[in-house]
């Protein structure tokens, strides 16, 4: 198990078989977003894992976080791999619903 | 409570670092003043992103101040964000361009969305972007009474 800290931020990524669950914690904004892309960089690419992103804990995403999960979104499709995000938060999913993010997070977007 | 308005006035670095610290203000002003858990969340969005287009536009590399100003009235809380660097433009695309609702993942362009957000959350959004003076937006939440009647 890796972890990567800030001080209000930060993601705990844990494996297991092919499935890579990275959890995030916090608050994930413009300050953070250059930690929270590092973590991502090595996997995003990584076409043997089936990644996930697990946003129980998470308590605040702005624009620029939404981006960031938008490009991993981009990212996989275009490689044409598993990536789903999980547990979002009310307050959070009301963004993803407003933005039109959500479309792309629906189960059968990342089934296939 | 008294019709005028009151006001709390922070200037902060224009940096990514402090904009937690404008909505930790936030959330202690709208909760004093009676704001529901949802409208205080959507305030925090909106009062970010103008923060973080202030960061990430006004002064480019250089060093700049943002002044935040809560303006705190008898039914609602206008919060202004203000910086004196390069004006912010791209404000003359109409507003569903830049959601996603409409376009498929291979057309989506990163980025776009946060002044969409703001609109979105807010009940009232005015920028001001005068060339060389910088930006000024100012953003208002009305309370709504019309469940807990004091």
């Amino acid at each position: 198990m890796n972890t990567h800290k800030s001080e209000k931020f930060h993601a705990k990524t844990e494996t297991e078989g092919n499935v890579c669950t990275v959890y995030l914690i916090g608050e994930l904004d413009l300050s953070v977003a250059p930690d929270f892309r590092l973590v991502m960089e090595p996997l995003v690419g990584d076409t043997g894992l089936d990644l996930v992103i697990n946003l129980k804990d998470l308590k605040y995403i702005d624009s620029t976080g939404i981006g960031i999960l938008l490009s991993i979104l981009k990212a996989r499709h275009g490689m044409d791999v598993k990536f789903t995000v999980t547990e979002v938060p009310g307050h959070i999913q009301k963004l993803f619903d407003m933005t039109g993010i959500s479309k792309f997070f629906a189960p059968q977007e990342n089934s296939h | 409570m008294s019709d005028d308005v009151q006001k709390v006035i922070l200037q902060l670095p224009a940096n990514a670092e402090y904009v937690d610290i404008v909505r930790l203000n936030l959330y202690g002003i709208a909760s004093k003043m009676g704001f529901t858990y949802e409208d205080i969340e959507d305030m925090k969005v909106a009062v970010s992103e103008a923060c973080n287009n202030s960061v990430l536009y006004a002064y480019g590399q250089e060093d700049g101040l943002v002044d935040v100003i809560f303006e705190v009235g008898p039914g609602a809380l206008s919060i202004t964000v203000k910086d004196e660097g390069e004006s912010f433009d791209g404000l003359d695309t109409p507003d569903n361009r830049l959601t996603l609702h409409d376009k498929e993942l291979n057309d989506v362009q990163v980025g776009g969305l946060g002044f969409y957000l703001m609109q979105a959350l807010m009940d009232d959004v005015s920028v001001v972007s005068e060339a060389g003076k910088g930006t000024v937006v100012t953003l208002t939440k009305r309370l709504n009474f019309s469940e807990e009647k004091v």
